[in-house]
């Protein structure tokens, strides 16, 4: 993507999401009391000049990338290979979906070393044994450091009690 | 009380084991880290954080300054040995440091860097202890309209010049500050953007913000690209510099520190253009300048002076203000919140022994950043090979516990993954992140000190302009627009000239 796309995307994405903010996202998702004396107090008045500026800078976008002229780079983000990496992002994106919901039933550790697992597996690691020695060591020093030194209360899920 | 009591006080609280051990470990983390290419000082304090929370305040805060400390020195390791800055303020490093590796004199530029390096910051240190007392007794004075156009103002310079356009820059910094409206309102406490959330209520956790905005984003990088460094470490040769060497770059050494104390005292600049200020600086007043981009000694100096020298002079308006000049000393920010702290000009006051404290950790932080450094240079080279295959699925883990820890709410945990993808979008886009950060910290000091300011004045604007300091800053915002967009006006300008 070239300076000028980026620039008139981000500039339609801002125009875009100001008018969401004005239309629907200020008036269904912000209280306001009735009984606001000035308007330059009430909840609505900061979020709606933030959609203000946000607009003018969106047209301001869109403006300059009219100005830019610059041809598309060859970098390395080029050279990557997209439906492959994509494809890998997309797996990571489920894989932290996976870690939220799997937390509670098996616990920060277990999920953390699978998720060290995983990680080294979707980016190929050429070296699987380190990753699997770390897999194990990592979140059991960071157990011991986060339960018995900070005191935080680790969730330890249904198939691993660790004392 | 006198400088020689807030001394003492000062002396009392950081007098103990405990401190310079936090500080010793601080310093020799963030050397590490700073040697690993891609592990920047920013993910190194921000990793760190969580470590603090179960520590005192002092403590806690002198571990992550020595974090910082270090990890701006560490960045030049791999920048002389294998070309790769380990930070962004260690490229001008490289200009020199890896030719004179090419030449066998790896261990002669790094251990100029951490002469240069020790120097910058004992001088960028003392700076902060003569101007930040200074500072903070003249903001005393300010009132909700000074306190909103300073920080109106930070927030423009922070946004035009942390990336490559002030429009960008400026799209980042509102959307942190809409970011920061998520919770109750301040004055009414009625719900903005709760989403019907009870999670959401109190705003956004800040670390979880903080870590998923600039740890998260490098790993889903990685995984787009998982490329590995192939990169082979240089020998380092003779790693002694001699007295006169230093003699001959010292008049650099301290034009680089001072350099880097006046850009590091403005918020935004950071160590970077500093670096390679210091670094063009030397080279026009150099009677070798020809030898510059070559393997020369002193260009390793100007350089590693220029970023040092911004390391304490950041912490001027933090501590003076509360306002943070860069993304380092946001998260030192966060830590003081986190400890029940807020920095500005009364905690000069409320807490001067603690204030005092840091300044004397601080210059204790430069002997133990010379010690470690010279330990670094020969056994740390292997640092900067560690796979980054292994190093970030452990980082993630590392996010994980330290995001969980802060409030032990698997929320939390999920507002980081979103910010991390928030973040790969920015990085996609070429947004800086730095403006999305400090605005979403300014964001609520930013709003009450205007909803302040109108209920002194019955809805009057004209209280924002009420006294000179108000004035002077409207000035320096206006000024700094302008120069911003006519920077980047020449700059496409000469693009446009390249291209036809």
């Amino acid at each position: 993507m070239n300076a000028k796309k980026i620039q008139f995307r981000l500039g339609l994405g801002a125009v875009l999401f100001a008018a969401f903010l004005v239309f629907y996202l200020v008036p269904f998702w912000v209280t306001a009391p009735d009984n606001v004396p000035r308007i330059v107090l009430s909840p609505i008045f900061w979020p709606i000049v933030l959609a203000g500026v946000l607009a003018l800078v969106g047209l301001g976008l869109l403006f300059s990338s009219r100005t830019i002229s610059s041809p598309a780079a060859v970098t390395e983000d080029n050279l990557v290979h997209r439906p492959t990496a994509t494809a890998r992002v997309v797996t990571l994106a489920v894989l932290m979906i996976s870690v939220v919901y799997a937390l509670p039933y098996l616990g920060l550790v277990l999920t953390t070393m699978l998720v060290i697992v995983a990680l080294g597996l979707l980016v190929k690691t050429q070296h699987p044994k380190t990753v699997i020695i770390c897999a194990v060591l990592v979140p059991l020093i960071l157990y011991v450091f986060f339960a018995h030194i900070a005191g935080v209360a680790v969730p330890q899920g249904n198939f691993l009690r660790l004392p | 009380m006198s400088l020689i009591d807030n001394l003492l006080a000062g002396l009392s609280l950081v007098g103990n084991i405990e401190s310079f051990l936090a500080l010793f470990i601080g310093v020799a983390v963030g050397t590490v880290a700073g040697a690993i290419p891609g592990f920047s000082a920013t993910m190194a304090v921000a990793l760190t954080l969580p470590f603090t929370f179960s520590l005192s305040p002092t403590t806690g805060i002198l571990l992550l300054l020595g974090v910082y400390k270090g990890g701006i020195f560490g960045g030049s390791i791999p920048a002389i040995l294998i070309k790769t800055p380990g930070t962004p303020a260690s490229s001008a490093t490289v200009l020199d440091g890896y030719p004179l590796a090419e030449k066998g004199q790896a261990g002669k530029a790094l251990g100029m860097a951490l002469w240069a390096s020790c120097t910058a910051d004992a001088i960028s240190n003392l700076s902060l202890i003569l101007f930040a007392g200074w500072l903070a007794s003249f903001a005393l004075s300010f009132g909700p309209p000074e306190f909103f156009t300073l920080i109106l103002f930070s927030l423009t310079i922070i946004a035009g010049v942390s990336g490559d356009s002030l429009l960008r820059g400026a799209l980042s910094a509102i959307l942190g500050l809409l970011l920061a409206t998520v919770g109750l309102d301040l004055i009414y406490g009625t719900n903005r953007f709760t989403f019907d959330n009870p999670n959401m209520m109190g705003g956004l956790n800040f670390i979880a913000v903080l870590i998923g905005l600039f740890a998260i984003p490098e790993i889903i990088s990685m995984v787009w690209n998982p490329r590995t460094h192939n990169e082979t470490t240089r020998s380092l040769g003779d790693s002694r510099v001699t007295f006169a060497e230093y003699k001959q770059n010292f008049v650099s050494i301290v034009r680089g520190s001072f350099i880097g104390v006046f850009l590091g005292s403005i918020p935004g600049i950071g160590a970077a253009p500093s670096a390679f200020l210091s670094y063009s600086e030397a080279r026009r007043n150099s009677p070798n300048k020809e030898n510059f981009g070559k393997g020369e000694l002193e260009g390793v100096a100007a350089a590693e002076a220029g970023n040092n020298g911004v390391a304490g002079a950041t912490l001027i308006p933090l501590l003076a203000l509360g306002i943070p000049g860069d993304v380092i000393t946001a998260i030192i920010l966060g830590a003081f919140m986190i400890h029940g702290l807020q920095p500005g000009p009364l905690m000069f006051v409320l807490n001067a022994d603690l204030i005092y404290g840091l300044f004397i950790g601080l210059i204790v932080s430069s002997v133990f950043l010379f010690f470690i450094g010279s330990v670094a240079i020969r056994g740390f080279k292997h640092v900067a090979r560690i796979p980054r295959s292994v190093l970030f699925p452990c980082v993630m883990v590392l996010c994980t516990y330290g995001v969980y820890g802060v409030n032990n709410n698997l929320f939390d945990v999920g507002v980081m993954y979103a910010m991390g993808w928030f973040g790969f979008m920015f990085l996609c886009f070429k947004i800086p992140a730095a403006p999305f950060l400090i605005a979403f910290i300014l964001g609520p000091l930013l709003e009450d000190n205007f909803r302040q300011a109108m209920l002194m004045s019955n809805n009057s604007p004209a209280i924002l302009f009420r006294s000179p300091i108000t004035w002077v800053f409207w000035t320096f915002t206006v000024v700094a627009v302008a120069a911003i967009v006519r920077a980047g006006y020449r700059a496409n300008q000469k693009t446009e000239d390249l291209a036809t």
